[in-house]
């Protein structure tokens, strides 16, 4: 049944290029006013999802739903998405003011309209009085800003945005990050942003869509990625983690590196293997008598508001975090609360090659 | 005393006297022949041997001459619409190329090399003999179309780096922005590409202007100005010659500086 949130569908989407498949049988659905981030390694089948949005590729299989219409033949020009692309690709033949303008002068807007919307664009990206300049002649965030003030001039349904931020350096992208995201809920217009960078993604969005080999991972909003990986890639791929395999003994009892630990997962099989993820900052460093293991501080590298340490409690090595250092060498006890124990389904995962992305 | 520093110092210098002596041969052993000819354009006597006096007589006279006038009028005829033909052929097929596949692309890069590489005789020989199969009577329309064949490599070959170099996503962002794909043609990557274009243009009008091996073969009643120097250097070199052949040389001079400058503040 049609949702009347959604604004965007993709149903059974497949996409090849000659014998590379580089998406496989996608469903995801954007709905209106929402953040949407497509976060994945570099060939995972993002860049080509945000471009048949687009209209720039035909996926080989499935179709794409634009308010319960499918769109999946209409021509990028008739779809009212507009797209911010990785390198601004803007027109150097035209300056400032009329690469904004670019798409009202299509639809013949009178003169004095497009001036407004022009200039109303210009104070949103911050580039008043820059006009009559030459798009060649700003630096890389500049024309960055033009290029989101000339897709966003045309007032669009849903906002393509192909790793726009790749390019800065990173202060100006923790800026932009902001602004963009200020800019979505002052306008309330859709974004569907692309990344590889789960820090970007995790800052922007509200709804994150982890992908790998052309397959979708796990989506949901940020909180609950970071905190609830799907799977081992999900919790290697959003954030620095310790990642071990363990056995589920019963609910809510899990064993890993040798041990028992209570934890607050149920409804796997009895002796069920799972993959189990432990967040560096959710491991407490406590005396060695009341820890739950034991270990010897392998290395100690000090991080600005915490030190990370590795220690080594038998054939296991823990990434923690910790605000207090211990020096190399010494015993220390390792404890773990049962709530930031994650388990996850080990899933007989058959992923395909990677590769096929295009840039 | 002569130090060690001294020593290196005089050998610089020394050498660079060497490099200074090595460059002025090469230019005159390249410039003195023009040179020459330049002077005895405005040598009042018709004898080559003596110098006697300045005149632009043999100019004045080169424009009162109508086999030049007719023959300055084809070859002006014939640059101008080789000219705009090829441009117009040779962007259309880079743009063409540029967006095929790669294979496709490389091997087609490779024909139109060819032409270019190919001896002017064999290129003309080969044209003639194609005109005669197909009946059509040699003039300077047949003189055109053989022009056109050479010149459209240039075009494309000027045209073709400029593709390569744009942003692949132009074209995109105009059909994202509105345009239909005839559309983005004219208002985007034309005028992306258009130094390129330009750039082909000025050398496929040069090339077209200078040429005489190709036209001598390929046209029997209407001759070019360099089919009237070579046919009158036949019968004995008039000083007339010598002022037209200064011309063309100064209008082909000309042509090639404005293209390097063109080149020049492209690559910046």
């Amino acid at each position: 049944m049609y949702d009347e949130q959604r604004l965007i569908e993709l149903r059974g989407v497949s996409k090849s290029f000659g014998d590379t498949q580089v998406l496989y049988d996608i469903d995801l659905y954007i709905r209106k006013r929402e953040f949407v981030t497509l976060l994945g390694p570099s060939g995972c089948g993002k860049t080509t999802m945000l471009r048949i949005i687009g209209g720039f590729e035909m996926p080989t299989r499935g179709s794409v739903i634009f308010e319960d219409k499918d769109i999946t033949g209409v021509p990028p020009y008739r779809r009212r998405v507009n797209t911010v692309f990785q390198k601004y690709a803007l027109f150097t033949h035209l300056n400032v003011f009329d690469n904004i303008a670019f798409g009202l002068k299509l639809r013949k807007l009178p003169k004095a309209e497009i001036a407004e919307r022009v200039g109303r664009m210009l104070r949103l990206v911050k580039m008043e009085g820059y006009e009559k300049r030459s798009v060649e002649s700003l630096s890389g965030g500049q024309q960055q800003r033009i290029a989101i003030a000339r897709a966003l001039v045309n007032e669009p349904e849903v906002l393509l945005l192909d790793e726009p931020l790749g390019a800065l350096d990173l202060k100006l992208r923790q800026e932009m990050q902001l602004e963009l995201k200020s800019m979505q809920q002052e306008l309330g217009i859709t974004f569907l942003y692309v990344t590889h960078d789960q820090e970007e993604a995790l800052t922007m969005s509200d709804t994150i869509v982890v992908m790998k080999g052309g397959r979708i991972q796990q989506i949901g909003d940020p909180k609950r990625i970071y905190d609830e990986p799907k799977n081992a890639f999900v919790a290697d791929f959003i954030g620095q983690s310790n990642l071990l395999s363990g056995v589920m003994l019963e609910d809510e009892l899990v064993m890993m590196a040798g041990k028992e630990f209570p934890c607050v997962d149920e409804g796997f099989e009895k002796n069920e293997v799972v993959d189990v993820v432990v967040r560096p900052e959710d491991i407490m460093v406590v005396g060695t008598d009341v820890g739950m293991l034991e270990g010897v501080v392998e290395s100690v590298l000090f991080k600005g508001v915490h030190y990370e340490m590795m220690v080594a409690t038998g054939d296991m090595r823990w990434k923690v975090h910790s605000t207090t250092m211990q020096p190399v060498g010494s015993r220390v006890g390792l404890s773990i609360v049962p709530f930031n124990i994650h388990i996850m389904r080990r899933e007989a995962v058959t992923l395909p090659a990677e590769g096929g992305e295009k840039a | 005393m002569v130090t060690s520093a001294a020593r290196r110092d005089l050998r610089r210098r020394s050498s660079g006297g060497f490099k200074t002596l090595y460059i002025v041969i090469l230019l005159v052993f390249l410039y003195l022949p023009i040179l020459v000819m330049i002077g005895l354009s405005f040598n009042a006597s018709e004898s080559r041997a003596q110098w006697t006096g300045f005149t632009l007589d043999w100019y004045g006279r080169l424009f009162r001459d109508a086999r030049i006038i007719s023959a300055l009028e084809v070859t002006v005829t014939v640059a101008t619409l080789a000219t705009v033909i090829s441009t117009v052929i040779g962007t259309l097929a880079a743009i063409g190329m540029h967006s095929m596949k790669q294979g496709w692309s490389n091997l087609l890069t490779n024909v139109a090399y060819l032409p270019m590489t190919t001896p002017d005789i064999v290129t003309g020989v080969s044209l003639m003999l194609m005109f005669v199969f197909v009946r059509w009577p040699l003039s300077k329309w047949t003189m055109l179309c053989a022009h056109v064949a050479f010149d459209t490599p240039y075009v494309l070959f000027s045209v073709l780096p400029r593709l390569r170099q744009m942003n692949p996503n132009l074209y995109e962002a105009a059909l994202d922005l509105g345009c239909r794909p005839t559309k983005a043609l004219f208002k985007v990557i034309l005028p992306e590409i258009l130094p390129g274009v330009i750039t082909g243009a000025l050398l496929a009008f040069t090339m077209s202007l200078d040429d005489f091996v190709i036209s001598y073969f390929t046209s029997n009643t209407d001759q070019n100005l360099s089919m009237i120097v070579y046919s009158a250097a036949k019968l004995g070199v008039e000083p007339t010659m010598y002022a037209l052949s200064t011309l063309m040389f100064l209008v082909i001079l000309a042509l090639l500086l404005i293209i390097n400058r063109r080149s020049k503040l492209e690559e910046i």
